[in-house]
């Protein structure tokens, strides 16, 4: 312990690395370019420590171990740039990123059609392939649920039924950015930008598809009739005129569909036993068009979600509003952002990698005197709230769960915290259907002053944090051990002193499980600092 | 003997006073009386009668008009005041309530209605108006208030808490749902854990909270503090919850269901500190067999509400508590095919009563068939202003967001002066 002592206190000297990542450099030019006083105004870096618990919750869902903050801790060279690639190519980085897709497109609802594991196997398998996240969008919506081995990407439309305004609104809010529900009945009353046309010409791509229960699978999966147009009538329009729309993107012009004799329609025409497939298929060209006339809206809404994730707030906010009256933040960001996702072909590993390495990211949160809106300016980091799964892993590793389990395989270990985790999560979500949002409730404080769950995690259980604390050679050791489990940080001399006098109070292991339980409690460890 | 009757309504050929002296004699002696120095406080009770009760089946009736449906009006213990023959427990508490008879919210949509009736304002894209729970939250409780600021007490198990009703006031005003009247999962202390334990490990939460947000403090990071700063007052109150401990008589005429039993516990959460209760009873939304389902839903608030209204009384607390009957909106005096009535915003009204406002009073008049109202009209505006004042609040007061001031009410509705005492 005492040799550990020298290089950590002197690797807490904070210091930003110089970066050639291209996306990184990018951030910060559009960042410091928008802001002639920038120089003055920025925080410095976060000091090192605060950048692995913040790099770690963001790729890889969880705090640090002990053993991870040491190492860390000690580590000399790049050691930013060096983590940021081993939590890039660490086991769990998949294994988080696909929950992270998941909360995005599934919003937490319960399985209906396709069982949740197929679709998680899908998304977690798309990314150890690292599949640009343009062709996932565009395999999802074109996903039928017919082979068994493709069943699982199905999920986004077979969980909505397949009910075309849901999908179509869905499609809209999630992978473009524009919620264009408000469209359907009129143009929308305040968005200049979202017309009533768009949101039909969405949906004219998937209206003639539909849920098919198939007598011979006997699963649910998605058939598509050749005919069915979409009409619509403005409810402010005293004429009532009745337009038609062609599938088409907003902005885009319609796809006209091509003349086809009737006896020509079908590879199988739909009846009660038989899944309706047409020749030409209007909802598999959107999976094309989306990534056609429909790459910049996608790129634009991927690169504000993903800065959103690890920023804590959309550059257009909200998410779902991306339109020319609601300007983003910094317009230069935005758009320096939506061509870095181009440019590095929808690859989500780059834009996390770019993210991650600059300067924005890595300052700190504690911003500079008298700057006013600093976190709004990209000049502090912002302080943000843990999402529910950041919240439920950590609390399990930071108590020693994954070092209770030394010696499990990295998939058998995610499936015990996915298991260990999963009432703290669904304490904290939203309700289904409803983007993640932090809203503290007293339900999940009584939740964590009483449940046994909570109880059980301030037990001893060999190897754990309680276990090891008990083992600690005195009260200095303690507060070392704790903090870092904690807090990814060393206790200062204060903090040492009251850890010190909590364990004079009462026996060994209650101080010790009172010590946990406040330092778990705190805000310390439910932000991202 | 039965169930004493609580009614004080002439229907019942007894005299207020009679009535007042069985109260005396039975169901209110069993109990022991709150604190009388915790009453100083002031507090509020709203009732909130989801889905759109009609007016004409019981503040403003209009027998034997084509609109007024089946039912009689009845006199009160007010002379010349009469109300719907639904009422004839709340007929007799009518000189502690005052009517606002001349509403027009002038918005018939659920949704957008009842953000009206909870802000005192129409909705707008540029700001978010916070519940009157939540103004009271932030503007009557003590700093140590021993409760949440706003509690609803709501039937079903799927409300929660929102911090979002709180809007800019931030989300520690936000109301905290006592779902079903049950107290909220995990109240009781793990068996091993003493409460001077909890005090304890409390305490060493919230020095480490102290040191990290000295620098970082924001609406969230208080937002989350202030919830388990909330569980603890829960868990310190929890025997609020026993309506069981209540003497059974009382537990009678508050009623056996629902919502007698939200009643009676959300009194015993106002008398145990909370400065704002909201209980919701639903459903009023009565587009078919309007005059059935009031039968049976008015079966149910009449006889909870004036029971509620004299126990309040007879613990010395309605004097200081602000009670609200309301509604997002009322319905149409045209009944409609299905002897439904449908939404209905220009001519209804609500009660109130208690702190700060006259008892007996009737103010706002609507026309012959209640189509419309002729005299006094108010809208939300103007009853925000009304509580405000009953509270002893300046309704112009304001709250600033980014230096852009917020009066806490819409400035073009001054107070009902009328009923203000």
């Amino acid at each position: 312990m005492i040799t550990m002592m020298a290089p950590l206190i002197m690797a807490l000297a904070p210091g930003m690395e110089p970066t050639r990542d291209p996306v990184a450099r990018a951030i910060d030019k559009a960042i410091s370019g928008a802001n002639p006083a920038f120089a003055r105004e920025a925080s410095g870096p976060c000091d090192d420590l605060a950048f692995l618990r913040r790099v770690s919750l963001d790729l890889i869902g969880r705090t640090p171990t002990v053993a991870e903050a040491r190492a860390f801790a000690s580590a000399g060279g790049a050691k930013r740039a060096d983590a940021v690639e081993r939590l890039l190519s660490h086991p769990d980085f998949n294994w988080y990123w696909a929950q992270v897709l998941d909360t995005w497109w599934m919003e937490r609802r319960p399985s209906k059609n396709v069982e949740t594991s197929l679709w998680m196997a899908y998304l977690r398998e798309s990314l150890e392939a690292s599949k640009p996240v343009d062709i996932l969008i565009s395999e999802i919506v074109s996903a039928d649920g017919v082979d068994p081995a493709q069943r699982g990407r199905a999920r986004f439309l077979l969980d909505r039924e397949m009910e075309p305004v849901l999908v179509t609104r869905d499609i809209s809010r999630l992978f473009l950015g524009a919620n264009l529900q408000c469209a359907q009945c009129h143009d929308h009353p305040r968005i200049e930008g979202y017309k009533q046309e768009h949101f039909h010409g969405l949906m004219a791509y998937l209206n003639r598809a539909y849920l098919f229960d198939d007598p011979k699978l006997k699963k649910k999966v998605i058939g598509e009739k050749a005919d069915g147009d979409v009409t619509f009538q403005s409810v402010f329009d005293p004429k009532k005129v009745t337009k038609k729309r062609a599938p088409g993107l907003p902005g885009a012009s319609e796809r006209a569909d091509p003349m086809v004799s009737k006896e020509q329609l079908y590879v199988s025409a739909p009846s009660k036993e038989v899944r309706g497939v047409p020749k030409y298929s209007r909802r598999l060209l959107l999976g094309e068009d989306l990534k056609g006339a429909g790459r910049e809206a996608l790129a634009r809404n991927m690169a504000n979600r993903l800065w959103a994730q690890l920023t804590g707030k959309g550059l257009i906010h909200p998410l779902d509003q991306i339109h020319p009256h609601n300007p983003a933040s910094c317009e230069t960001l935005m758009e320096s952002l939506t061509s870095s996702v181009i440019s590095a072909k929808f690859d989500l590993k780059a834009m996390l990698r770019g993210i991650a390495l600059s300067e924005a990211y890595q300052r700190s949160s504690v911003g500079k005197p008298g700057i006013k809106g600093a976190e709004e300016r990209f000049l502090a980091a912002r302080l943000r709230p843990l999402s529910p799964e950041q919240m439920g892993y950590s609390m399990l590793v930071a108590t020693g769960f994954d070092d209770a389990e030394a010696g499990a395989a990295p998939k058998a270990l995610q499936a015990k915290r996915e298991g260990a985790g999963k009432m703290f999560i669904s304490a904290l979500a939203p309700p289904a259907g409803n983007p993640d949002m932090f809203e503290p409730r007293l339900e999940q404080s009584l939740l964590m002053s009483n449940h046994p769950q909570v109880q059980s995690l301030l037990a001893s259980r060999k190897g754990n944090l309680a276990f090891r604390l008990a083992a600690a050679k005195d009260a200095e050791a303690v507060a070392e051990e704790l903090y870092l489990a904690m807090f990814c940080r060393l206790p200062d001399a204060d903090e040492k002193a009251d850890v010190a006098k909590a364990l004079q109070g009462a026996d060994k292991p209650t101080a010790i499980a009172d010590l946990i339980w406040a330092l778990i409690s705190s805000a310390e460890f439910r932000f991202i600092s | 003997m039965g169930v004493v009757r609580l009614c004080g309504s002439p229907e019942h050929a007894m005299s207020r006073r009679a009535v007042l002296g069985a109260l005396g004699a039975g169901a209110f002696t069993g109990g022991a009386l709150a604190n009388p120095l915790a009453m100083q406080n002031k507090r509020v009770l709203m009732i909130f009668l989801a889905g759109g009760v009609s007016q004409l089946e019981t503040w403003d009736p209009k027998p034997g008009a084509p609109t007024g449906g089946p039912f009689r009006a009845i006199p009160t213990s007010v002379p010349g005041t009469h109300v719907c023959e639904l009422l004839p427990c709340t007929a007799g508490q009518i000189h502690r309530l005052a009517l606002v008879r001349g509403i027009n919210t002038a918005e018939d949509d659920h949704g957008k209605g009842s953000y009206i009736m909870h802000t005192g304002r129409r909705q707008e894209p540029s700001v978010n108006y916070p519940h009157l729970g939540s103004l009271v939250a932030k503007m009557v409780a003590a700093p140590e208030n021993p409760l949440p600021g706003y509690l609803h007490v709501e039937p079903g198990g799927s409300g929660g808490s929102s911090s979002a009703d709180a809007a800019f006031l931030g989300p520690k005003f936000g109301s905290v749902s006592i779902s079903d009247g049950k107290p909220p999962a995990n109240i009781d202390l793990p068996g091993t854990l003493t409460s001077g334990r909890d005090d304890m490990r409390h305490a060493m939460r919230r020095k480490a909270d102290s040191r990290f947000l000295a620098s970082r403090n924001t609406a969230e990071t208080e937002a989350y503090t202030q919830t388990h700063e909330q569980a603890r007052q829960m868990i310190a109150k929890k025997k609020l919850f026993d309506t069981a401990n209540e003497p059974g008589k009382l537990g009678d005429s508050y009623g056996r269901h629902d919502f007698g039993r939200h009643c009676l516990l959300a009194r015993r959460l106002l008398e145990g500190g909370a400065p704002f209760v909201k209980v919701t009873h639903t459903n009023y939304d009565t587009h078919h067999e309007n005059f059935d389902f009031h039968i049976e839903r008015m079966g149910e608030f009449d006889r909870t509400f004036a029971t509620l209204i004299e126990d309040l009384h007879q613990r010395g607390m309605l004097s200081s508590t602000l009670v609200l009957v309301v509604s997002e909106f009322g319905r149409t005096p045209n009944i409609n095919r299905n002897y439904g009535r449908d939404h209905w915003s220009k001519a209804w009204s609500i009660a109130l009563g208690g702190q700060g406002v006259v008892g007996g009073a009737v103010v706002g008049k609507t026309n012959a068939t209640g189509t419309a109202v002729v005299d006094r009209q108010v809208n939300a505006g103007h009853l925000f202003a009304t509580y405000f004042r009953a509270l002893g609040l300046d309704p112009a007061k304001k709250h600033y967001i980014d230096q852009r001031p917020i009066p806490m009410t819409d400035p073009a509705g001054s107070a009902i002066g009328e009923i203000l005492a």
